[in-house]
């Protein structure tokens, strides 16, 4: 499973599970925020990791963090996916 | 008049289907099946003066054998060149014609293979030229005109081209072209302009296809492993990291701390502005976050080191040898999944 | 508006006691040079001149410079480093044309580059055929990088105005008129260019009138301004992938556009953009420069790039953004396809915008002959071997190799 930003370059690689992430930088991290701030959203990455670890794909699947809340994440959300991403590595190839 | 070997299967020799699938490497002379088309095709300049056919089920393995054979035609002048199939979408024998072809360019000799772009040996063939042939046998004419055709062009020394239907890997060369890449630029975008859409001086990449693994059936007791490609190394980088370029990568023990300490680990990328992740190493490899995880039984262990290399105009061959490494490595050591942090 | 160079020709030169340039021969006074170079970063800098042929390599290569100067004291070259900060790019240049004032030494995060002055590579640089006026530096001992970075930039920025100011009084060999882009549309393909800068922070950045370019949005800039040196780079990385200040100043996407303008097309302008660290920046900075130069009336854009993978995104957005409101793109892209030229040689490729040019290989292997004489430091730092001696490097480490602006002839070639 991958932290990445480049998330355009991840998907043409065909990196089946892939967690979007705040800059190239400093892909486990923000440092807009304050450490403790900073902290929690690398929990909130990592946590939505795991998720994407027992989640079932077939393509290069994009598993966005949702927005801070309290709440636990939602683990039955459906993962932003690629439309027809056989379609799409065909049209590459031509 | 060269002389041509011409590679083909149990089936194409007319032995027999799957029950001769096991037969051994076998030489006759003259053509063989379609390889009487194809001398007929070729004539009279070019002569097939020997066929080598073997059974689909051990050919591939047997490929030193199959040129050894080859070497042993007596012939006036040696061979010159050894053509394999065609195999259309046939995958053993594809992957038969393909590693006869490249172990005939790698022995020194001329060789082409013939099969269709799908089949799944193409890419044993490296770059020895390969050019494509209909899907199923019913389209063996086509394929034997354009087969025929590539002997030609390859035995006069003349470029073989995918307008004359080569597929498969062709080397990008380094050449000295005759304007700058400036002038070029210009004139690519005056022919686009012009009508011609397709026009470009690279063709799009082909990247491999990823099967992604099953999900992780029981992360509470699975053991987790933390990987990277941005270069953080303890802060005197002991193991001599490339800052680009990568051509190795390396491993360090995490099993007895809980957290990375600005100035005792720093990133050697090359390739970022690496500030942010001296500052606090966890942005690069979330440890810190890892062992709370652990801690409160979200997943159930942290692999005892990291590894880690800079991906930074990493050649892909490298990053795909680092990634068998990696996975074998952690699937050794009991680790079900690898989080992987990316620049 | 309209730039006119004054093109002298440099054909040799020397150190002195003054200095002067008299029938193509520059002299440079090493007190002189040395004052102007005086910072409070610097313990020490030494001047050497490497002429093209000599068996001579630099290693640790930072920033070249053209010497160039619009009058006494630099009369608003280099803005916002030697002038003030205020728009150039009209009027008169001198330009001292073949020779180039270069940094070499040890900054942290600089990639290692390499310039051989014969032998292969030396075709393979523009530096390879130019008197090279090396500047190397011993940092004053409680100086931070940064500090010494910027030492060696304004400084060797000073120096080159000055250089040129001794052939303010000399007659040029040629002189080059070169009108701005018209904004006029008339019966001729309308072609620009955009030119991506790495903007990545210290050490790893573009300025633009003295300021880091990082953090701005795209904008259009007259060529001219190029010329007269509004941007300069800090940028250490990918020596065959970067744009130094020299390359900057002599464009070759820009100058061939120019050559060509009132002929097969006319000159649409030139567009700059920042190279974000981000996808959703990078995506803003592709959406506003299409439309930028759909403003400008752009029928087709150069697109060229700073870097490696991380500014193949940043072109394959902004040519599909380009694809998107109906503009030709054409992309000049170093290809990486691995030592033997069978890898996957674009890291992000655009979708729809597909031409593309290619200035090379960055992983194809040259063999480089041992040297009398190694400037920038002992050790050639990639191999930890002396700097003078023989060894096999890929053309990425050498010198603007595959220089994304389009300057060289090395291409790939499917074979």
């Amino acid at each position: 499973m991958l932290l990445c930003n480049l998330i355009s370059i991840a998907e043409r690689v065909g990196a089946p599970r892939i967690v979007p992430t705040r800059g190239i930088p400093y892909p486990t991290g923000d440092p807009s925020l304050t450490p403790e701030a900073e902290k929690e959203w690398r929990r909130r990455l990592l946590e939505r990791a795991l998720e994407a670890l027992q989640t079932v794909v077939h393509q290069p699947t994009v598993f966005q963090v949702g927005p801070a809340t309290k709440a636990q994440p939602d683990t039955k959300a459906e993962p932003e996916t690629k439309a027809e991403p056989e379609t799409k590595a065909q049209e590459a190839h031509a | 008049m060269a002389n041509i070997v011409h590679y083909i299967n149990q089936f194409f020799a007319g032995v027999g289907g799957e029950d001769s699938a096991g037969a051994g490497p076998t030489l006759v002379a003259g053509p063989v099946g379609p390889g009487r088309r194809l001398a007929e095709l070729l004539a009279p300049e070019h002569q097939i003066v020997a066929t080598v056919w073997c059974g689909d089920d051990i050919a591939s393995g047997v490929v030193p054998a199959i040129i050894d054979l080859i070497r042993s035609v007596d012939t006036d002048g040696g061979v010159d060149l050894v053509a394999a199939g065609p195999a259309f979408t046939s995958g053993r024998y594809g992957l038969a014609c393909a590693r006869v072809a490249a172990a005939a360019h790698d022995a020194g000799l001329r060789a082409v293979a013939s099969m269709h772009e799908d089949n799944p040996g193409l890419d044993e063939a490296g770059t020895t030229p390969v050019v494509a042939s209909g899907e199923v046998a019913r389209r063996m004419a086509p394929s034997l005109d354009r087969l025929a055709n590539a002997i030609g062009l390859l035995l006069r020394d003349e470029p073989l081209t995918a307008a004359d239907g080569r597929i498969g890997k062709l080397a990008r060369l380094t050449v000295m072209a005759d304007a700058t890449a400036a002038e070029r630029a210009v004139d690519l975008a005056l022919v686009r302009l012009g009508g011609d859409h397709t026009a470009t001086e690279i063709p799009l990449p082909r990247f491999d296809q990823v099967t992604p693994a099953a999900p992780v059936e029981d992360l509470r007791t699975a053991m987790v492993a933390l990987v990277t490609e941005g270069g953080l190394v303890p802060d005197e980088n002991p193991g001599s990291l490339e800052s680009a370029r990568a051509t190795r990568w390396l491993r360090y023990p995490i099993a007895e701390i809980d957290g990375l300490q600005a100035g005792e680990w720093r990133s050697i990328h090359g390739g970022f502005s690496t500030a942010y992740a001296n500052e606090d190493p966890h942005r690069i490899l979330p440890l810190d976050v890892g062992r709370q995880l652990v801690a409160e039984g979200a997943f159930g262990s942290l692999f005892g080191e990291y590894f880690v290399t800079t991906g930074n105009g990493t050649s892909v061959a490298n990053a795909r040898r680092f990634g068998i490494e990696w996975a074998a490595d952690l699937r050794h050591s009991g680790a079900r999944a690898a989080i992987l942090t990316a620049t | 508006m309209a730039l006119t160079r004054l093109i002298h020709h440099v054909r040799r030169v020397g150190l002195g006691q003054r200095t002067t340039f008299t029938d193509g021969e520059l002299t440079v006074s090493t007190d002189e040079a040395q004052g102007i170079l005086a910072d409070a970063a610097l313990a020490g800098v030494r001047l050497s001149w490497l002429s093209p042929g000599e068996s001579a390599r630099i290693v640790k290569v930072l920033d070249a410079v053209e010497p160039r100067t619009k009058g006494p004291g630099g009369g608003g070259i280099f803005p916002g480093f030697v002038g003030p900060a205020r728009p150039q790019g009209d009027g008169e240049t001198h330009v001292l044309r073949g020779t180039a004032v270069v940094t070499a030494g040890f900054l942290p995060r600089a990639q290692e580059a390499l310039v051989d002055l014969s032998g292969p590579a030396a075709a393979l640089s523009p530096l390879g055929a130019t008197h090279n006026l090396v500047i190397e530096f011993t940092p004053a001992p409680d100086a931070s990088w940064e500090k010494v970075d910027a030492a060696l930039r304004t400084g060797s920025l000073r120096l080159a105005a000055w250089l040129a100011e001794a052939a303010l009084d000399a007659e040029p060999d040629e002189i080059e008129e070169l009108p701005s882009p018209s904004p006029v549309r008339r019966d001729r393909p309308r072609v620009g260019a955009i030119t991506n800068l790495q903007t990545q922070g210290l050490f790893k950045d573009v300025f633009l009138y003295g300021r880091s370019f990082g953090s701005s949005l795209p904008t259009l800039l007259d060529p001219g301004e190029l010329d007269d040196g509004a941007v300069v780079s800090g940028q250490f990385g990918h020596p065959a992938l970067k744009n130094p200040t020299f390359m900057h100043q002599n464009h070759p996407v820009v100058n061939e556009l120019r050559r060509r303008h009132g002929r097969d097309l006319d000159f649409a302008g030139l567009v700059i953009c920042p190279e974000p660290v981000n996808q959703a920046d990078k995506e803003l900075v592709s959406a506003f420069a299409a439309r930028v130069c759909a403003a400008a009336g752009f029928d087709a854009a150069l697109v060229t790039k700073e870097g490696g993978g991380n500014a193949d995104a940043d072109m394959a957005l902004k040519m599909d953004a380009l694809a998107e409101l109906g503009i030709e793109a054409v992309g000049l892209y170093a290809e990486m396809a691995g030592t033997d030229g069978t890898g996957p040689s674009i890291v992000v490729a655009p979708e729809k915008a597909t031409a593309m040019v290619s200035t090379g290989n960055y992983d194809h292997r040259l063999q480089l002959p041992a040297v009398d004489k190694a400037l920038g430091g002992d050790e050639f730092a990639l191999l930890h071997i002396p700097a003078t001696e023989a060894f096999e490097v890929p053309t990425a480490v050498v010198y603007c190799a595959l220089s994304p602006l389009g300057w060289g002839r090395v291409t790939a070639r499917a074979g």
